[in-house]
Formats: C-alpha cells, sequence, structure tokens
C-alpha cells in the first residue's frame, strides 16, 4: 500500500462536480482501491456520496492510500488531481 | 450519484438482510443521509437533499408513483410545496410561476439555485400548512428583493452605494456593511429634543467623529433642516398656516445666521481635525461634502458659501458644497444650480409631495403621493442631465433609493449613487 497526502484548495470545499471527476479518475484505475481519509473516517474514493459524505472544505488535509495496481503512479494521479480543484 | 457502488451495496445488503425492496431501499437512503449529518458546512450538509431527492425517483420508478411530469398552474400563481427536489424544478412551467413558498430546505439547496437561476424568488422555511388554494400570499426572496438586490444592481452598474445615518453608530454599521460613504448625515438629530442650541464645540465633536467614522469616503453632511414639522423649542419658530411652504431648511439656517454660522464654523473645525490627524484622507479629494435642504435659488447657496468664506477664506479645501434637489424650483433650474454646486442629491421624498402638491402624510391624497409618477421622473432627470452637463455627481438619498422597483428605472436615468436607508 502506498500512502500519500495533499490540502483542498478549492474556496468552497469539494463539490459535487469536482467530487464526480475524480469518481471517473479512480474509477480508471481498475486493478486498485483508492481510500480518502479525514481524521476519523476513511471512505471509497470510487463513491461519489462517500466523499460528498466527508464535508471537505478549503484547507482540509486529506490522505489517499492506494492498494493494488501501480500504487505508486496512482496515488501520485488522484494527489496532482486533488491539488488542482480549484473550484 | 446512481452509479454509486454505496448505494447498490447498501440496498443489496439490506436486501440479503431480509428486508423488502422498498424497505431495503428506504433504510440505504437513512444510512446515507446519515452520513451527511455531521457536516458543519450549510451548503456541503444540503447535499443530503439531493441524495433524498434521488432515492425518491427510484422509489417512485420502483412503485411507478412517478408524479405527471407537467405542472400546469394560473399566470403568476405562487407554488406552495411542503418539500420540494431539484427533480421536482425540471417538471415547472416557470413561465407561469411567480415564485416559490417552501416549509422545508435550505437557502443554499439546488432548488433555491435553480428556481434563481430561472429568476424566481423562493422562501425557504415558511409554515405552509394552513396556506389554502387561491390565498393571497408573498414571497420575501432577500436575492430579489432589498438591499442584497439593491446593492449587486448598482455594483454591476458601476455607481456607488451609499448610507443614509442619523448618528455615528448608524454611520459605523453602514460602513460595515459595505457603504461607499454617507449620502446623507442628519445634523437635526443633535438639535431637537433639548432645551438649548448644542454647542460649537458639541458640534464639532459629532461632525469629527462622524467623519472619522467614514474612514475618508464621502459624508455629506446635511445643514441644519427643521421647520416644517419639525421644531426646536429654543429657537422662535411661530406657527405658519403652511410650515412645508414656509421657513424650512436652508431658508430658516439663512434666517437665523447665528445658529447656522456656529454649525458652519463647527464643520469647518471638524474637517480641520480630520485633515490633521489623516492627512491621506484629504489628499485624496475631500471627503466632507456640505449638502444644503430646501435649495430654490442659487442665491441661496451663495450666501451659505458667503459665509462660509467669512468663517474662514480657505473653506473649500475642507468641504465641498452642494444641495438637495427636491423642489420643483431646484430642478427646473438645475442647470444654474448645478454651476455653483459640487455635487446634486435628490430627495425624492420631497420633490414627490412638491411636485405632486400631496401632503406625504394625509392619506386621501396618498394615490396622488407617487414617486414613480412621470412629473417626478422627468425632474429627477432634469436634475440628472444637469449635474452632468456640468460635470459633478447626481445621488439619489430618498426612499425612492431603497426600493428594488426603481432602481433601474434609477441606474438607468444615469444616476451616480444610491443612498440607502440601510445597508
Amino acid at each position: 500500500m502506498v500512502c500519500d497526502t495533499v490540502i483542498l484548495t478549492a474556496p468552497t470545499g469539494l463539490h459535487a462536480r469536482p467530487a464526480g471527476d475524480l469518481v471517473k479518475l479512480v474509477k480508471g484505475f481498475t486493478g486498485s482501491t483508492v481510500k480518502l481519509s479525514v481524521p476519523g473516517r476513511s471512505v471509497n474514493a470510487a463513491s461519489m456520496l462517500s466523499l460528498l459524505s466527508l464535508g471537505i472544505k478549503c484547507g482540509t488535509e486529506l490522505e489517499i492510500s492506494v492498494e493494488g495496481g501501480d500504487e505508486q503512479a496512482v496515488v501520485a494521479a488522484v494527489r496532482d488531481f486533488i491539488a488542482s480543484i480549484k473550484e | 450519484m446512481l452509479d454509486d457502488p454505496v448505494l447498490a451495496e447498501s440496498v443489496r445488503g439490506n436486501v440479503l438482510a431480509g428486508m423488502d425492496e422498498l424497505s431495503a431501499l428506504d433504510a440505504a437512503r437513512d444510512m446515507i443521509v446519515s452520513m451527511f449529518g455531521h457536516i458543519d458546512d450549510e451548503y456541503l450538509a444540503a447535499r443530503s437533499d439531493d441524495v433524498r431527492d434521488i432515492f425518491g425517483q427510484i422509489r417512485d420508478a420502483m412503485t411507478g408513483n412517478a408524479v405527471s411530469s407537467v405542472f400546469k398552474a394560473a399566470k403568476g400563481s405562487i407554488l406552495v410545496a411542503e418539500e420540494l427536489f431539484p427533480s421536482d424544478m425540471g417538471d415547472l412551467d416557470f413561465s407561469s410561476l411567480s415564485g416559490i413558498l417552501c416549509h422545508k430546505g435550505s437557502t443554499t439547496s439546488h432548488v433555491c439555485i435553480i428556481a434563481h437561476a430561472k429568476g424566481l424568488p423562493i422562501q425557504m422555511g415558511v409554515e405552509v400548512a394552513g396556506i389554502r388554494d387561491g390565498d393571497a400570499v408573498c414571497v420575501d426572496d432577500p436575492v430579489f428583493g432589498g438591499v442584497p438586490f439593491i446593492s449587486a444592481r448598482v455594483r454591476t452598474a458601476g455607481r456607488k452605494l451609499y448610507v443614509n445615518a442619523g448618528s455615528v453608530d448608524e454611520i459605523r454599521a453602514g460602513i460595515a456593511a459595505g457603504a461607499d460613504g454617507v449620502g446623507l448625515f442628519r445634523t437635526e438629530f443633535l438639535f431637537l429634543g433639548r432645551d438649548a442650541m448644542p454647542s460649537r464645540e458639541e458640534q464639532r465633536a459629532l461632525y469629527r467623529e462622524a467623519l472619522a467614522a467614514c474612514e475618508g469616503r464621502p459624508l455629506l453632511l446635511r445643514t441644519l433642516d427643521v421647520g416644517g414639522d419639525k421644531m426646536l423649542p429654543y429657537m422662535p419658530m411661530p406657527a405658519e398656516d403652511n410650515p412645508f411652504l414656509g421657513l424650512r431648511g436652508v431658508r430658516f439656517c439663512l434666517a437665523h445666521p447665528e445658529l447656522f454660522r456656529v454649525q458652519l464654523s463647527a464643520v469647518l473645525d471638524a474637517a480641520r481635525d480630520v485633515r490633521e490627524s489623516h492627512p491621506l484622507w484629504f489628499d485624496a479629494g475631500t471627503p466632507l461634502r456640505l449638502m444644503l435642504p430646501m435649495v430654490c435659488s442659487v442665491e441661496e447657496i451663495r450666501q451659505v458659501k458667503e459665509m462660509l468664506s467669512e468663517i474662514d477664506a480657505g473653506y473649500a479645501s475642507l468641504v465641498r458644497v452642494g444641495i438637495m434637489v427636491e423642489t420643483p424650483a431646484a430642478a427646473l433650474e438645475a442647470a444654474s444650480l448645478a454651476a455653483e454646486s459640487a455635487f446634486f442629491s435628490i430627495g425624492t421624498n420631497d420633490l414627490t409631495q412638491y411636485v405632486m402638491a400631496a401632503d406625504r402624510g394625509n392619506p386621501a391624497v396618498a394615490g396622488q403621493y407617487d414617486p414613480y409618477a412621470p412629473a417626478v421622473l422627468k425632474a429627477i432627470a432634469l436634475a440628472v442631465e444637469a449635474a452632468h452637463a456640468y460635470g459633478i455627481p447626481a445621488g439619489i438619498c430618498g426612499e425612492l433609493a431603497s426600493d428594488p422597483k426603481a432602481t433601474d428605472i434609477l441606474l438607468s436615468m444615469g444616476l451616480d449613487s444610491l443612498s440607502l436607508s440601510r445597508l
């Protein structure tokens, strides 16, 4: 398993549209299980409902963990995507 | 969201645990909605409404209960609902609706966003149970009415948004709410309800505090505006047959130069004080504006300027002198008055009363007291045109400025600032 952290900088938090885009990205990595964690909770990043239910606000530090597949590459892709969310 | 693995897995799990399909669906909905319960951000937490909407649609599809997709209402109707979902909004014929009242739901929900995008006012949190078909109801949506609407329009048009104030506290509140300045500072409150005239020092302190509270933004300080229905117990104010056509506003002040001179001196004192403590505010322009009420002739402005220069020959670096346009004479003679003024501020309350010859307080002529009457709008237009021809700003500080129905009219007439009774 490979882990990394990233901070969400989108001013109004993680919204439905970017969350949906993140789900699409994660579902593309068929051999990997991607989890996103905030202190106290960890969810499947392929579930939009779960992502939204975290209520991720601007400035929140998220931990990404990937199991299976090309773990290094998947972690990097997810981290870069979250860091690039601007709306 | 329909594709979500959590949704499918929880329904499947519930069915395997022995529930019937609909119970399994409802239990999955409750479980997922409860996941949103801990979110302390109102907008993100409101997404649980969208979750319930999706489950409602699945349920309707399973039970065949889907509501008719065509919603018919008489033109101008207000839709009253216990709860609305974004998917309901797709079924509405917005052209027939003039507003929505809804009991459940937050003002940041998608339902509100869609309604606003369609140009429809919507009010949430309304107790709708007692409302019957055909009742007259009203929708109070701050996005459409009131200050947020006016301020958005004024900002978009690149004009100034001022606030009217009668005290330093009101100035502070207005500036804190984002005002570009004070479009009307009433000084008469300092003079009313007491046994003797306020001293020069007392006035100086108040004006200084008022100007400081504006932090360099314009302060349109209206000189003492009494007479009419406002009496000073310590001044001789004999009864008049027609007090509103009598000795009021600048006329009263010019008739009592001993009193007016004290106010003008205090204003200049305060300007000097603030220029000394905050020179930058004066470098950027003269923030203090002296506004004369009830002006009817150029002669009145000249007399005031003469008094000012007697007090301090260099007064022009401390205050700019402008007038309220609130008499028909001022509107008709706007061009010659503009030549002597640094600004116009249109007082629509008195202007309406005088142009329409209708007492503001007399209910029998309430129909004639109409600030939207063509004659009043023409008077406003005359003032604005004359001001712009002389390169001075024209604002409005009457109640019309606080009426959202008037905002677009006033902006299209070219008014440079709207001063609202509160922000």
